[in-house]
């Protein structure tokens, strides 16, 4: 059984007693003696509680906090109050993930977490353990996964160190180059950036909006009222700021990506000050995803994610960890994707052209609302008053539904279901028939006027909770329910093709020596 | 295609009451205080019969497609997957083959128990709603098909269900 690095006891306590600190803080202002005054010296001394409270919480914690990587288990005990002994069998294992922020790199060690498809959340956290001690874990939960993965009976094989035959079979599949960093930092929206941009504008101008806005000067341009002037002075600045905090947030996220494949896994590490690494095992896999947003896909360029069962929907942190490529070549990322997931041309079949008339009148509508709450509002305020000039809009309804119709379409390869929606944003997913949960053939009472229905290969990955699962939009009723069938028989006839190559691999490995790559570094290890 | 059992019909009728119930005596009662109080000062005779008639057409149209949905509801145990279609407004058709089912429930809520019957819960490690519900079964049939898809998914049952 191993402990934790010494250093996060006092890493994690200056963590907590920040929480803690903080929480005694506003305990005193509450609760402070002395009626309406707040008593100073209480208020410290209880902040001084929470603080020693929390170092010695974490010493526990350090102190009862053992792991022990076995066989076939990664074994965890730990908890103060509450005790756990928790066992992951590697064979679970989805995701290992090493962050390290500014100051845990200084002390040289970092937070491992390891992720399984069960749960609500990580699985296992180890904060903090050395480096090297990082990098060995990975390693070897690597090892155990993949044995684990291709011979389930297979047991009594000590725990090997491979470093010098990892390190030698490391090819380096991406790597993000200055260009590629600028324009994805440059024209990426990070929302959280948009809160951060107004605390910052309302930080910048004292609390008082009006500050920032040159009232003087606007008073002589010409033009109709200055307080829209001022409104939109505000709101540029404010976009402003959003957009220069997003792209340095950007930048610092996806600084040195780099995506390595090592054996049957993927390995990518990411970041300027907080440092991200982790794994993807290729065995585990549910989808891939390009995506071609729009700036991007006006210069050509392309981004790639891929999808394992391993976070858990909503799970914060998640977002950009299964990003294999944040941007890059739209060749480039298809051709990578294709050596993740050998799928065929993407030569996609569109959806009927009644689908098109569907979403011209879907937009007509909402132009008719828009114009609708136009009128009102002249009828009403007077904000407004040539409301009828909204109605111009309906020329652009035509062009916004051949180009949905357009960026829509599906293709049923021989191993992959390929779907792809969106204009300002086009995903395509490619995901393996063996992967697919559930097909569901849905058909909305308008869609159903036109003989249209959608069809989701669904999955287990994490990503799809926000309608993001594989969906085919908008296909021919009878061609979805052809295609319900074909993507369930395929979902048989590969899993069995699976089966198949499995048993045939172990009875392969009993029999005869072991000749594969795999096998041989395994033998070596065990000298 | 097996049906539901009819009397499933009595339990949503009386969901799609309750349901029609409370929102309905949420906005009347809301259109009755904006009359009655200062809130609203030239408050339009018309709102209390308005909210009436809005809440009276609501809960009509609850009880039609409770009634309605008794008639779309189908499903079957097929040879490698369980078949279902439902839903009044979104026709849903979902397959789900036994090779991926993680675990079948079979649940009573106090209204089902009433009306003696019970809902069969399909479990996958899917995303996407899909996990399925079959309710309106009697209890003896609701036993039989938990029984037969636990057979089914262990017969079927292949590598890592993820």
């Amino acid at each position: 059984m191993t402990t934790l690095h010494p250093a996060s006891v006092a890493v994690r306590s200056l963590s907590r007693s920040l929480n803690t600190g903080f929480l005694f803080f506003v305990v005193g202002i509450v609760a402070s003696p002395g009626g309406n005054g707040t008593n100073l010296l209480s208020v410290v001394g209880l902040v001084a509680i929470g603080i020693v409270l929390g170092i010695v919480y974490e010493f526990a914690y350090y102190r009862r906090f053992r792991y022990e990587l076995t066989d076939d288990t990664f074994d965890v005990t730990s908890g103060v109050l509450a005790r756990r002994d928790r066992e992951l069998p590697l064979g679970r294992v989805q995701n290992v993930d090493i962050r390290q922020n500014v100051l845990v790199r200084v002390l040289g060690i970092a937070a491992v977490h390891i992720e399984t498809a069960g749960g609500g959340q990580t699985e296992v956290s180890l904060q903090y353990v050395d480096e090297d001690e990082a990098r060995r874990l990975r390693r070897q939960l690597r090892d155990g996964v993949s044995t684990d993965a291709s011979d389930t009976d297979e047991t009594g094989t000590a725990v090997r160190d491979t470093d010098a035959a990892s390190a030698g079979d490391e090819t380096v599949l991406f790597e993000i180059r200055p260009h590629e960093l600028a324009i994805l930092s440059v024209f990426t929206i990070d929302p959280g950036a948009s809160l951060l941009g107004g605390i910052a504008l309302s930080f910048a101008s004292g609390f008082d909006p009006v500050a920032l806005v040159p009232a003087n000067r606007l008073g002589g341009l010409p033009g109709p009222e200055t307080g829209l002037i001022a409104i939109a002075w505000g709101l540029l600045l404010f976009v402003l700021a959003a957009w220069l905090i997003s792209a340095a947030l950007t930048f610092t996220r996806y600084y040195g990506f780099r995506l390595t494949r090592v054996g049957d896994e993927l390995y990518y590490e990411r970041g300027l000050l907080q440092r991200y690494s982790g794994t993807i095992p290729l065995e585990k896999i549910q989808t891939l995803t390009i995506t071609e947003s729009i700036p991007f896909r006006w210069f050509g360029y392309a981004a790639l994610s891929v999808e394992t069962a391993g976070y858990a929907p909503g799970q914060s942190d998640s977002r950009g960890s299964e990003s294999a490529i944040p941007l890059a070549d739209a060749d480039r990322v298809a051709e990578l994707a294709r050596a993740i997931e050998p799928f065929g041309p993407i030569d996609l079949e569109s959806p009927p052209r009644r689908a098109r008339e569907r979403y011209a009148v879907r937009y007509l509508l909402v132009v008719a609302a828009v114009v609708g709450v136009a009128f009102l509002l002249a009828r009403y305020t007077g904000f407004i008053r040539q409301w009828y000039v909204l109605a111009a809009l309906a020329v652009l309804v035509p062009i916004a539904a051949h180009l949905k119709w357009r960026n829509r379409g599906v293709r049923l390869d021989d191993r992959y279901v390929l779907a792809r929606t969106g204009f300002w944003r086009r995903t395509t997913k490619v995901v393996p028939y063996y992967r697919v949960q559930a097909v569901l053939h849905q058909a909305t009472i308008f869609q159903r006027r036109r003989r249209l229905a959608s069809v989701t290969a669904d999955t287990a990955s994490s990503a799809s909770l926000l309608g993001r699962a594989a969906t085919a939009h908008d296909v021919d009723t009878d061609r979805g329910l052809e295609m319900q069938a074909a993507i369930e028989d395929r979902l048989q006839e590969r899993l069995r093709a699976r089966q198949h190559q499995r048993t045939g691999r172990r009875w392969f490995r009993d029999g005869i020596d072991p000749t594969d790559e795999e096998s041989a570094t395994e033998s070596d290890g065990e000298e | 295609m097996e049906r539901l059992t009819p009397r499933v019909r009595v339990v949503w009728l009386l969901l799609a009451l309750v349901r029609a119930a409370i929102f309905g005596g949420a906005i009347v009662g809301a259109a009755f205080g904006l009359t009655r109080t200062a809130v609203w000062e030239s408050a339009p005779d018309v709102l209390v019969p308005a909210a009436v008639a809005l809440a009276v057409a609501l809960a009509l149209l609850r009880i039609l497609v409770a009634w309605r949905r008794y008639g779309v509801w189908r499903f079957e145990l097929r040879d490698d997957d369980l078949y279902i279609e439902r839903g009044v407004f979104t026709r849903v058709k979902t397959v789900v083959p036994y090779v991926r089912v993680q675990h079948v429930d079979s649940r009573r809520s106090p209204l089902e128990r009433t009306t003696g019957l019970a809902t069969v819960v399909v479990y996958t490690a899917g995303s996407r709603s899909s996990d399925v519900a079959i309710p309106g079964l009697t209890p003896t049939r609701a036993e039989d098909l938990q029984e037969s898809l636990r057979q089914l998914a262990i017969e079927t049952a292949g590598e890592d269900a993820v």
